[in-house]
C-alpha cells in the first residue's frame, strides 16, 4: 500500500513539472503580471475593509495591487495545471484502478501532489513579490496565496472530472480567477468592500494575506474559511472521481483474493 | 447483478445472460457464454453490434443492466484506445503499473517489452512514440502481470506484420500457461487459430460456423 501510495504521488508530480505551458507561466507570466498590475496602480492609500476586526485599514494601494497580481496569477496557472492533468488523465487513472490500484491511494496521492505543487507554486510567488515588497509577514502572505492554490488546485480538478472540453475549462478558470481575485481589491472597484465579496473562494486567502502582509497578525476564521472552500470542491471532485474510475465487480479486491 | 470469484477448473470466465441499455436503447440482450483455460476465443461484429460494451462489462468498467459474471483469477484488459499518460516513460509506465498490479518484479514486463521489440523505447515519453510503438506498451501493460483472463479489444490495430505475428506467438504461449484469451474485433483473420468464435448482431450473440468446426480442447 505504501509502495503503491508514494508510486502514484511520485509519478502525479511528474506529470505536473512535465507540463511545460504551466511551467511557462509560472516562470514569465507571474513576473510579467506582478510589473504590470504594479505599474498601473501608483502608490498611496487604499481602504481596504479586514473581516478578522470588523474594521478598515490604510494600505498602499501599489503593493496591494501586486498582491492582487499575485493571487491571479497563481491561482489561473495552478487551476489550468491541475484541470489540464485531471481531465487527460481520467481514462489512464480508470485504468490503473481496474488494474488494481486503490482508489483510497489514487486519491491520496492526487491529494498530495496537490499540496505539493501549491505549496512549491505559491512559494516562488512569494519569493517573486519580495524584489517589489516586503511584507511585514512573509509567511503568513504565503500562507493566503497557498490556500488560494489549494483552492483553485481542488477547483480545476472539479473542472477536470465534470468539463470535457478543454477550451471550456481553460475559459471557465480564466473568469473565475479574475472576477473573483481582482475584486477583492479594492481599488478602482465598484465592488470595493462589499459584503458579497466574502463568499468568493479568494476572500479568505486574500484577507489571510493582508492582515498577515500589512499587520502581521494572523485570523484563525480566514484560514478556516479558506480550507472550507479547498474541502468543498475537494471532496465534490474526488466523489466524481471516484465513481468514474471504481469497478463495477470490485475486482481489484477479488483478484487479491484469488491470487 | 454480483460478481464473484470462484474456484473452477473447466471455466475462467462465466458471462450470465448479460444485458446493457443506454437509456432506452438496448445494446447487449441477454449475452451468455463461458471461456475454459487455455483457449481462445473470438467475438466478432459489425461496428455498433456492442462489442466494446461487453468488454467493458466484462473488464469491470462498465455495470451491465441485468446479468452476471464470474471470473476466476487475475485479469488483463487490453483497451481498444490506447490508454497511457503521455507525460511518463515507457519505463515509468512499467513501475506505475506494477504497483498497481501489486506484483514484485518486472522481469516479464520486460521480457514482454524485449518480445515486441520496443526496448529502445524505455527511457521514452510516451506521447512521443509511434502509434504501433504505443499499442505494444499498451498491450505489455495488460500482459505483464501474467493474467489468468485476458481481454482483448481490436489487439492488433496499428501492428506491422512481424508485430502480428509476434502477437499470435505471445498468445500462443499463453494459451500453453493456461491463459484464457477473448478477442473482441469487428474482423477476424486466421480463423484457425481460434477455438470459438462467436459473432454480436444486434445486441445478441451467436456461434458462428467456424465455431463450429473449430477442434475442441
Amino acid at each position: 500500500m505504501r509502495t503503491a501510495y508514494l508510486t502514484a504521488t511520485r509519478y502525479t508530480l511528474l506529470e505536473l513539472a512535465r507540463n511545460r505551458l504551466a511551467i511557462g507561466l509560472l516562470a514569465l507570466f507571474l513576473p510579467i503580471w506582478y510589473v504590470l498590475l504594479g505599474e498601473a496602480v501608483g502608490t498611496g492609500d487604499a481602504e481596504f475593509k479586514l473581516k478578522s476586526t470588523g474594521t478598515f485599514v490604510y494600505v498602499d494601494a501599489h503593493t496591494l495591487t501586486l498582491l492582487t497580481a499575485g493571487f491571479n496569477a497563481i491561482t489561473l496557472i495552478i487551476g489550468f495545471l491541475i484541470f489540464a492533468s485531471t481531465r487527460k488523465g481520467g481514462d489512464f487513472d480508470r485504468r490503473l484502478v481496474l488494474s488494481g490500484l486503490s482508489q483510497p491511494v489514487m486519491v491520496l496521492a492526487k491529494l498530495s501532489a496537490l499540496v505539493v505543487t501549491a505549496a512549491a507554486v505559491s512559494l516562488y510567488a512569494v519569493l517573486i513579490l519580495l524584489v517589489f515588497w516586503r511584507p511585514e509577514n512573509l509567511a503568513l502572505v504565503w500562507m493566503g496565496l497557498f490556500s488560494a492554490a489549494l483552492i483553485y488546485g481542488t477547483f480545476g480538478m472539479l473542472l477536470g472530472v465534470l468539463v470535457r472540453s478543454e477550451l471550456a475549462g481553460f475559459f471557465i478558470i480564466i473568469m473565475v480567477s479574475l472576477l473573483d481575485t481582482l475584486f477583492q481589491n479594492p481599488v478602482d472597484n465598484p465592488a470595493a468592500n462589499k459584503d458579497f465579496l466574502a463568499w468568493f473562494p479568494s476572500f479568505g486567502p486574500t484577507q489571510l494575506a493582508v492582515a498577515g502582509g500589512y499587520l502581521n497578525t494572523m485570523s484563525g476564521r480566514m484560514l478556516a474559511l479558506s480550507l472550507a472552500w479547498f474541502v468543498g470542491f475537494g471532496v465534490l471532485a474526488l466523489l466524481i472521481f471516484w465513481r468514474r474510475t471504481r469497478a463495477w465487480n470490485a475486482r481489484g479486491r477479488a483478484q487479491q483474493r484469488a491470487g | 447483478m454480483k460478481a464473484s470469484v470462484v474456484f473452477m477448473a473447466d471455466v475462467l470466465l462465466d458471462a450470465r445472460h448479460i444485458s446493457r441499455s443506454f437509456g432506452r436503447r438496448p445494446i447487449l440482450r441477454d449475452v451468455s457464454f463461458t471461456i475454459g483455460p487455455g483457449t481462445l476465443t473470438g467475438i466478432v461484429g459489425e461496428n455498433g453490434a456492442g462489442k466494446s460494451t461487453l468488454l467493458r462489462i466484462l473488464a469491470g468498467e462498465l455495470r451491465p443492466s441485468a446479468g452476471e459474471v464470474t471470473l476466476h483469477g487475475a485479469l488483463g484488459y487490453c483497451p481498444q484506445t490506447v490508454v497511457l499518460n503521455d507525460a511518463l516513460t515507457v519505463e515509468q509506465h512499467l513501475h506505475y503499473f506494477r504497483a498497481a498490479y501489486n506484483i514484485a518484479s518486472l522481469d516479464r514486463a520486460y521480457a514482454l517489452v524485449e518480445r515486441l521489440d520496443f526496448a529502445k523505447y524505455r527511457k521514452t515519453l510516451t506521447g512521443v512514440l509511434s502509434g504501433g510503438t504505443r499499442q505494444k506498451l499498451n498491450l505489455t501493460l495488460a500482459l505483464m502481470h501474467d493474467p489468468t483472463v485476458l481481454l482483448l479489444d481490436e489487439p492488433y490495430q496499428g501492428f506491422d506484420w512481424e508485430t502480428y505475428l509476434r502477437f499470435w506467438d505471445l498468445t500462443g504461449e499463453l494459451r500453453e500457461r493456461g491463459c484464457a484469451l477473448l478477442v473482441i474485433s469487428h474482423l477476424i483473420f486466421d480463423q484457425q487459430r481460434f477455438d470459438q468464435i462467436l459473432a454480436l448482431e444486434h445486441g445478441e450473440l451467436h456461434p458462428t460456423a467456424a465455431s463450429e468446426a473449430a477442434p475442441a480442447r
